[in-house]
């Protein structure tokens, strides 16, 4: 049996600050996300132009960013870049940053995927009706992309969602930041991770979910 | 204040063998062969002290660490090196004449009193903070730092470089500090108004000093020390220090004997013979120059 007095009042006394902690780090995932995904449609596209040289320079950065520890990012990007002179960003902004560049790595992938599977003839004919290569791109192209990819993009939403734990490390009070600084006060630790466990658990089931009637909307594939 | 707590406890132990030599009187009529009794179970102590076993052994048994810098902890070709070390080594010395006749058993934080109790070890020399709780398991030695927190700021390219322009900065001042008990409380009790950032150990708040990501890094006292002297010229010390408290070392409850020697040795270090290598000692992990204590008066005087 697990000899451990819980004892919940230190959680209750910090409710407020855990729930503003956990909006903070979905915000931190939805902002990013949503620059990710303008960072990953540019790369797709620029990787299906046949410029070389563009095509070689994103490769380059997705497979930079896909092969980098993202806490290794996170601490460049907040340790490294003011030593070398950048103090553009606060931490909140840097981590957004990092996350960001880190998504669209991974979103530059789905999205080239996305438009090689969209049928030739979906051009054909938007091109047969005489749309210029841009509108054929912007009405043709792109909506029928973001439904096939649908499933990947929430995906990707949760995957940085549980990422945003790793804000911790730079200061940056989410979720993980508040449980660890709970635990280091009262060394209530089951209580605190506990906490937090549910919590990741249930908010990345409920954006699953939200997700899921969203695909169920859009979706091409069933 | 520790000497006199001690001197305390010492008239409590004679006072009960008074007492027990009153029942003695009243009991028998032999109270000189009792007197000597007492004498002699006096002498049994002293023989069956720590010190004794210590001396006969040819070695000291020393509990302490590893990880803490300029504490305990390993130097570049991997010896175990530092101002705990000094001290055990001091105390190696005055026994052996031999400052390397010390076995030195490392051990966590957690397990200071625990080695003290089941004897594992002579004495613990492990950054031990002087608190009555513990004072109520293990004894303490005179202590031999005052420790505390400061401010380490950057001496270039930093907004501040004085405590008090943190100060009077306010809200407008980001103190880094490692995540731990009440970190937060601590920087507020001088800074009240300052934002406190927290890292997860201490290397990483001193990367977000250097980045400028804080303004100043909370740390002790002797880590400020420590981080100025591996750097030099990089760093400044804020000046001012607080929540103070005391260094020593401890040794297992009830070895007058024991402990009364220690304390020798250590008030000797920092007042007396040895003030010399103690003063090396300090110069070397704190980067500090002691004054000479006045000689030509008692301590009270110096």
């Amino acid at each position: 049996m697990l000899a451990y007095n819980f004892n919940w009042d230190v959680i209750w006394r910090q409710w407020p600050t855990i729930i503003e902690a956990l909006l903070l780090g979905i915000g931190l995932a939805v902002a990013s996300l949503a620059i990710g995904c303008i960072i990953g449609i540019l790369c797709a596209f620029g990787r299906v132009s046949r410029h070389k040289w563009l095509d070689w320079a994103i490769w380059s950065y997705v497979e930079f960013i896909r092969n980098t520890p993202l806490l290794l990012l996170i601490f460049f990007v907040y340790f490294g870049l003011p030593q070398m002179g950048i103090r553009a960003f606060d931490k909140i902004e840097s981590f957004i940053l990092t996350l960001s560049l880190y998504a669209g790595a991974y979103m530059c992938e789905v999205f080239r995927a996305g438009l090689a599977s969209i049928p030739n003839q979906y051009v054909e004919a938007a091109k047969a009706i005489g749309l210029r290569p841009w509108q054929r791109q912007l009405y043709v192209v792109l909506p029928v992309m973001f439904r096939i990819t649908l499933p990947s993009i929430s995906n990707t939403l949760i995957s940085l969602f549980k990422d945003t734990s790793l804000a911790a490390a730079i200061a940056v009070p989410e979720l993980t930041f508040t449980a660890r600084q709970i635990n280091a006060n009262t060394f209530r630790v089951m209580e605190a991770w506990l906490t937090a466990s549910a919590l990741y658990l249930a908010t990345s089931y409920a954006i699953a979910w939200v997700l899921r009637l969203v695909e169920r909307r859009y979706s091409v594939i069933r | 204040m520790r000497s006199k707590d001690k001197s305390a406890e010492g008239v409590g132990r004679r006072s009960l063998f008074g007492l027990g030599a009153a029942v003695g009187v009243a009991g028998a009529a032999g109270s000189a062969l009792f007197g000597a009794r007492a004498a002699q179970a006096q002498l049994v102590d002293t023989s069956k002290s720590k010190l004794q076993q210590v001396l006969d052994r040819g070695h000291l048994i020393v509990g302490t660490g590893s990880t803490n810098p300029p504490w305990h902890f390993e130097d570049d070709t991997g010896k175990l090196v530092g101002m705990d070390i000094d001290m055990s080594r001091l105390l190696a010395k005055n026994l052996f004449d031999d400052p390397e006749k010390v076995e030195f058993v490392l051990q966590g934080s957690d397990a200071r009193i625990p080695s003290l109790i089941t004897d594992r070890v002579d004495i613990v020399v492990q950054w031990m903070t002087i608190t009555p709780g513990r004072a109520q398991q293990v004894e303490f030695t005179v202590p031999y730092y005052r420790e505390g927190v400061g401010l380490l700021m950057m001496a270039d390219g930093g907004r501040f470089k004085k405590f008090d322009e943190v100060k009077a900065a306010g809200s407008d001042a980001t103190i880094g500090a490692m995540q731990n008990v009440f970190i937060e409380d601590w920087v507020h009790q001088a800074l009240p108004e300052a934002r406190v950032d927290q890292f997860e150990s201490p290397d990483a708040t001193v990367q977000a000093l250097n980045a400028g990501r804080v303004d100043a890094y909370l740390g002790d006292q002797s880590a400020i020390r420590w981080l100025m002297q591996q750097a030099p010229g990089r760093y400044v010390d804020g000046g001012y220090g607080w929540m103070p408290n005391s260094y020593a070392s401890a040794v297992k409850p009830g070895d007058p004997v024991w402990l009364n020697w220690v304390n020798t040795v250590y008030r000797e270090a920092m007042l007396g013979v040895d003030f010399p290598t103690f003063s090396a000692s300090y110069k070397k992990w704190f980067g500090i120059d002691l004054a000479t204590p006045k000689v030509g008066f008692p301590t009270e005087f110096s």
